[in-house]
C-alpha cells in the first residue's frame, strides 16, 4: 500500500527551480533514504512531505489526503497526527528536561501523559536521563530524546533530516540501530542523509540533482 | 520578561496613583481653597433688611454634613472713636477665624469680653498697637447712647476692606447696641461650584427671607483651577499608559525574537496558530495581573506620597480602583501583545529551524 505518492511536483522559488517534476512512490513500511549534493533539492522535498511548504505544481498524495490542496491549518494537523520529525540540530527546547521536551509534542497532540513519555524515553534507552536538561545531555543522547519525541505520537511516516549528521560514530550506530529497530516494527521511514552509510541501510535511495531524480538505487543496486 | 513585568507594575502604578489623586483632587484641593474664604454668602431676601437666628439656622440644615469649614454671621453697626466714625463688625470670632483663615493677625485673637481686634487702617488712623485701648461711643438700637472701653487683642492685615472695620464678639456688640438680627452670614463650604449652586438653589426654593449667593470670584476660579489640574493628570496618565505599551509590546516582540526558533519547534510539532496565540497573550495576561497587582499597591502608596508631600492630607484607598486598575492592566498588554502575537504566528517552521 502507498503512503507517499508524489506525481510531478515541482517547487519554484522565483526563476530557481528547487524541484523539478518529482514522482515518486514511498510505500508503507519502506525505508527511503535521499541523497544528493547541497542545493539539490532535499530539504525542499523534506519540507514538502513533512506538511511544512506547498508544492508549486502538482501533487502529493500522503495517506490518501492530497496534502498539496490543504490549508495551512490543515497541514499542521497532518503533520501533528502523521509525521514524526527528526533533526539533524535535534531542537530540544533547553529549559525544558528531556521528559518535558517528549511531553512537549503530546501536549499539541493529544494530553501529555508522562508514563507514556517516558516509556518512549525508554525506548531509546534514556528512562534514566528522563530529568536532565538538554544541556546535561550528550549529542547523541540529544538525538535519541529528538528520536522519542518524533515517535510519541505513534506516527505513520518518520521523517528525519540528517538524523546522524552532528554524531560520532559511536552515537551514529546506536542512532542507526534505533531506526532499524523502528523499521522492523513496521514504521516507514525517509531520511535525508549525505552519509552513504546511513543511506546504505535503507531499502531504497533517490539521488536528486538540480531539483531531479538523478538515479533510484534499491537494495545497493541502481534502478 | 521583567523588563515588561517591570513596565506594567509601573504603569498601573501610575494608573492607579494618578487617578486616587485624579478623584482626591476636588476634596484635597477644596480644602485648600477654602483659605480664600467665604464661598457662600447668606444675605436677607424679605422686606426685613436683617436674618434672624432661626432663619439662618434653617438655612444651615442644607449644608452638607462633615463639609462645613466655617459659618460666620456678621452685625454691623457705626460707631465712633474719640469722634471718628468707624465700622463694627460683630461676629463669632471662633468662626470667623475658621471661615476666613487668610487673615493676618499682629497679636492675638479676643479671648474674653472687652477685646476687639482692629483693622490696620483703623490701627492707623488712631495709632493703636496690641494691647493697647479705645473708648467706644455710639447710639444702640433703642436710640440710647453708649460708650466702653476696649483693647486691641490683635490688628487685622487682609489687604481688602476688612481692614477698616473693628471686630468684636457678637455678645460685645449684643451688650452695646442690643441683640439683633444678622446683616450677612459668610460660609465657608468644601464644596464644588456645582454643589454650591445645589445648596443655594434649596436654600432659596425652602427658606423664605434668606437669599444665597455664591462668591464668584472664589467658587469659578476653584473650578477652573481643578479641571486643568484634573485634566493634567489625565493627560500625564494617559502618555504613562501609551510608554508602558510601547514598552510592553517592544518587550514581547524581543521575546518573540528570542524564541522563533522555540515557536518554530512548536508549530513543526503540530502547535496550530490558536495554541502559539494562547500561549502569548496567556503570558501577557499573565503579565498584566502580576504587574497590575503590584501596581495596585504601589500606586496607593504613591498617591498617598503624593497626597502627603502636595497637599498635605492623607487620602483614603478607592476599593473600586483596584478591579479598574487590573482591568485597564490587562487591556494594556492585551493591546501591546498583538503586535508580538502576529509576529509569532507569522514564523515558518521550514525557515527557523532550517536556521536562516
Amino acid at each position: 500500500m502507498n503512503l507517499l505518492e508524489m506525481k510531478g511536483v515541482s517547487k519554484i522559488y522565483g526563476n530557481v527551480h528547487a524541484l523539478q517534476n518529482i514522482d515518486l512512490i514511498v510505500e508503507q513500511g519502506e525505508w527511503l533514504a535521499i541523497m544528493g549534493p547541497s542545493g539539490s533539492g532535499k530539504t525542499t522535498m523534506m519540507n514538502i512531505v513533512g506538511c511544512m511548504d506547498k508544492a508549486s505544481r502538482g501533487s502529493v498524495i500522503l495517506h490518501g489526503v492530497n496534502i498539496s490542496q490543504e490549508s495551512a491549518k490543515n497541514l499542521t494537523a497532518i503533520r501533528r497526527d502523521k509525521i514524526g520529525l527528526i533533526f539533524q540540530q535535534f531542537h530540544l527546547i533547553n529549559y525544558l528536561t528531556a521528559l518535558e521536551n517528549v511531553m512537549v509534542a503530546q501536549y499539541y497532540h493529544s494530553i501529555p501523559d508522562e508514563a507514556e513519555a517516558l516509556r518512549s524515553l525508554e525506548r531509546v534507552g534514556l528512562k534514566d536521563r528522563a530529568k536532565h536538561l538538554p544541556s546535561q545531555l550528550s549529542g547523541g543522547e540529544q538525538q535519541r530524546v529528538c528520536i522519542a519525541r518524533a515517535l510519541i505520537n505513534y506516527p505513520m511516516l518518520i521523517l528525519a533530516d540528517e538524523p546522524t549528521g552532528n554524531l560520532d560514530e559511536a552515537n551514529e550506530k546506536i542512532v542507526l540501530d534505533i531506526l532499524k529497530q523502528l523499521h522492523k516494527e513496521g514504521s516507514t521511514i525517509i531520511v535525508v542523509t549525505h552519509d552513504p552509510e546511513v543511506a546504505d541501510e535503507a531499502q531504497r535511495t533517490v539521488v536528486l540533482e538540480h531539483g531531479k531524480i538523478a538515479r533510484i538505487v534499491r537494495n545497493n543496486k541502481e534502478v | 520578561m521583567l523588563v515588561a513585568l517591570l513596565a506594567v507594575a509601573i504603569g498601573a502604578t501610575v494608573l492607579s496613583g494618578m487617578v486616587t489623586v485624579y478623584y482626591d483632587i476636588p476634596r484635597q484641593m477644596g480644602q485648600e481653597f477654602r483659605s480664600y474664604g467665604a464661598n457662600l454668602i447668606l444675605v436677607s431676601s424679605g422686606d426685613n433688611p436683617a436674618l434672624s437666628i432661626e432663619e439662618t439656622e434653617r438655612a444651615k440644615e442644607y449644608f452638607p454634613a462633615g463639609s462645613v469649614v466655617g459659618v460666620a454671621p456678621y452685625r454691623y453697626k457705626t460707631a465712633k472713636i474719640n469722634e471718628q466714625p468707624f465700622m463694627i463688625a460683630g461676629t463669632e470670632l471662633s468662626e470667623a477665624k475658621k471661615a476666613s483663615p487668610y487673615w493676618f493677625v499682629n497679636g492675638g485673637w479676643p479671648e474674653s469680653a472687652g477685646e476687639a481686634l482692629i483693622g490696620q487702617e483703623v490701627a492707623d488712623t488712631i495709632r493703636l498697637l496690641p494691647g493697647g485701648s479705645f473708648t467706644l461711643t455710639g447710639t444702640s438700637t433703642d436710640g440710647g447712647s453708649f460708650t466702653r472701653d476696649f483693647s486691641v487683642s490683635g490688628i487685622i492685615q487682609t489687604g481688602g476692606t476688612e481692614e477698616a472695620f473693628i471686630f468684636m464678639s457678637l455678645e460685645d456688640l449684643d451688650n452695646l447696641i442690643g441683640a439683633g438680627a444678622f446683616d450677612v452670614v459668610e460660609c465657608s463650604i468644601s464644596a464644588t461650584e456645582a454643589e454650591l449652586n445645589n445648596i443655594a438653589a434649596q436654600i432659596s426654593e425652602n427658606v423664605p427671607g434668606v437669599a444665597p449667593r455664591l462668591v464668584k470670584r472664589v467658587t469659578q476660579s476653584e473650578g477652573a483651577v481643578l479641571a486643568k489640574l484634573q485634566s493634567l493628570v489625565y493627560l500625564v496618565t494617559a502618555v504613562v499608559l501609551l510608554l508602558t505599551m510601547i514598552c510592553v509590546a517592544t518587550t514581547m516582540m524581543a521575546v518573540v525574537a528570542e524564541r522563533r526558533r522555540e515557536i518554530g519547534l512548536k508549530k513543526a510539532l503540530g502547535a496550530a496558530n490558536k495554541s502559539i496565540i494562547n500561549e502569548f497573550l496567556g503570558e501577557g495576561v499573565f503579565l498584566g495581573g502580576l504587574g497590575g497587582l503590584l501596581g495596585v499597591a504601589l500606586g496607593f502608596v504613591f498617591a498617598q506620597f503624593v497626597s502627603v508631600n502636595v497637599f498635605h492630607r492623607s487620602i483614603t484607598l478607592q476599593p473600586m480602583l483596584i478591579p479598574a486598575t487590573l482591568i485597564m492592566s490587562f487591556i494594556i498588554t492585551g493591546l501591546a501583545c498583538l503586535a508580538p502575537v502576529r509576529s509569532a504566528t507569522d514564523v515558518d517552521p521550514a525557515i527557523v529551524l532550517r536556521g536562516e
